[in-house]
């Protein structure tokens, strides 16, 4: 059975097992276990003590609290994801087993948050380095051990980046010449063009 | 099998029959926490003191211990052949059967913290993907060429995390999975059912 919300594969087999899990709960219960799920996922934390208060009444052991964070957190994500509709969402839950209400809750939360999670996934998406922040600064040399009489200007740029494989802050400063610079500044504005026609 | 024990060994434990048995168990017991967590030399001086031997000698004797039930763990020898190991170092019944019985209930324990240490590859954790396409250069505009980058996140042992990033076109990528499903599949073949099937 494919499922679009599973990204047109088999929906996982723990997955059919803990939804048996969490219809166990009131649905009122489930909105509100959703909402701290979605707070986990939106990176804004996820408050263990409410959650066990919810789950108290169904007598849920630690690990069915697990299992009942990590079902609606791949449910959400994963729908996220594959940008899928509420409606869509709604009836597959169904077909998996999930009851009515608890179903409608779920779908509900997850359209309230859906674009925010979507900007959240994006944010987290592979970047291999990013830059952090650039500075410049002119000089104009005056004269060398070479010749009396240069005057010549120069740019230096301090490139600050976030290494890929290393993870932590790389620093890159460059001298660059006149000539040498508008050509690099040429080449970016011609590429700012292309990025530009895209948008 | 036996255990063989060096006569330097020998004279290390020598002491232990001096003292009461009930001090033997424990420095059993202290013998096995400092295999788990690591040497505490204040201890050294706390027993020192109340049993009024010298610390070296004390020291000498918690090693020893260590020492033995490693060995015996690493081996994996029966009761019979530690008792019979044992028994050349010449102590009392007693006190073999107390370095028996701590043998025997720390052996599992011990064998855990041993495979620890062993050397580990690197193995996968964890891998992030992404898909571009690359539409123009400096040198020439009006392309299209995908990309798929892959960021590994591999783990040594227990502590430092390795990062390793990979870029492929995508039919690379397709003849990638087609080897390592094969790979998986080759485990269903008649040779490693047999293998498998002789390991305990």
């Amino acid at each position: 059975m494919r499922f679009r919300f599973c990204g047109d594969l088999d929906c996982p087999d723990w997955v059919l097992a803990e939804i048996s899990t969490l219809a166990k709960i009131s649905s009122v219960k489930m909105k509100l276990l959703c909402a701290q799920v979605l707070k986990d996922l939106l990176e804004e934390g996820i408050d263990y003590e409410k959650v066990s208060k919810l789950t108290a009444d169904a007598k849920f052991e630690s690990g069915d609290i697990k299992a009942s964070i990590a079902v609606l957190s791949f449910i959400l994500s994963s729908a996220a994801k594959h940008n899928v509709e509420s409606e869509s969402l709604s009836s597959e839950l169904q077909q998996l087993g999930l009851p009515k209400e608890h179903t409608s809750g779920l779908c509900k939360s997850y359209e309230d948050k859906h674009s925010a999670l979507q900007d959240k996934l994006r944010e987290k998406s592979l970047r291999l380095s990013r830059l952090n922040s650039v500075s410049w600064r002119v000089d104009c040399i005056l004269s060398s051990s070479e010749l009396k009489e240069v005057n010549e200007p120069t740019v230096h740029l301090k490139l600050q980046a976030q290494g890929a494989e290393s993870g932590s802050a790389e620093t890159t400063v460059v001298s660059v010449s006149a000539e040498k610079f508008r050509v690099l500044l040429t080449e970016l504005k011609q590429a700012q063009a292309m990025m530009n026609a895209l948008q | 099998m036996l255990l063989v024990l060096s006569e330097e060994y020998k004279e290390h434990l020598a002491f232990l029959p001096q003292v009461d048995p009930a001090v033997v168990f424990e420095f059993g017991r202290i013998a096995v926490e400092f295999l788990k967590r690591g040497i505490n030399s204040k201890v050294y001086d706390g027993a020192a003191r109340k049993l009024g031997f010298p610390i070296t000698t004390v020291q000498h004797g918690v090693e020893g211990l260590m020492f033995l039930l490693t060995e015996s763990s690493k081996l994996m020898i029966t009761d019979i052949d530690f008792k019979d190991s044992v028994m050349v170092l010449g102590f009392s019944t007693e006190l073999n059967e107390i370095l028996l019985q701590l043998y025997v209930e720390n052996q599992t324990t011990i064998r855990s913290t041993l495979t620890q240490l062993a050397p580990s590859l690197p193995s996968y954790h964890n891998l992030e993907w992404r898909l571009d396409v690359q539409l123009g250069s400096r040198s020439m505009r009006h392309q299209v060429v995908p990309v798929v980058t892959m960021l590994f996140n591999l783990t040594m042992g227990t502590s430092e995390n390795r990062r390793c990033c990979l870029q492929t076109n995508p039919s690379t990528l397709l003849h990638l999975i087609a080897v390592l499903e094969a790979a998986l599949a080759s485990m269903k073949n008649n040779h490693a059912r047999r293998i498998l099937r002789n390991i305990k």
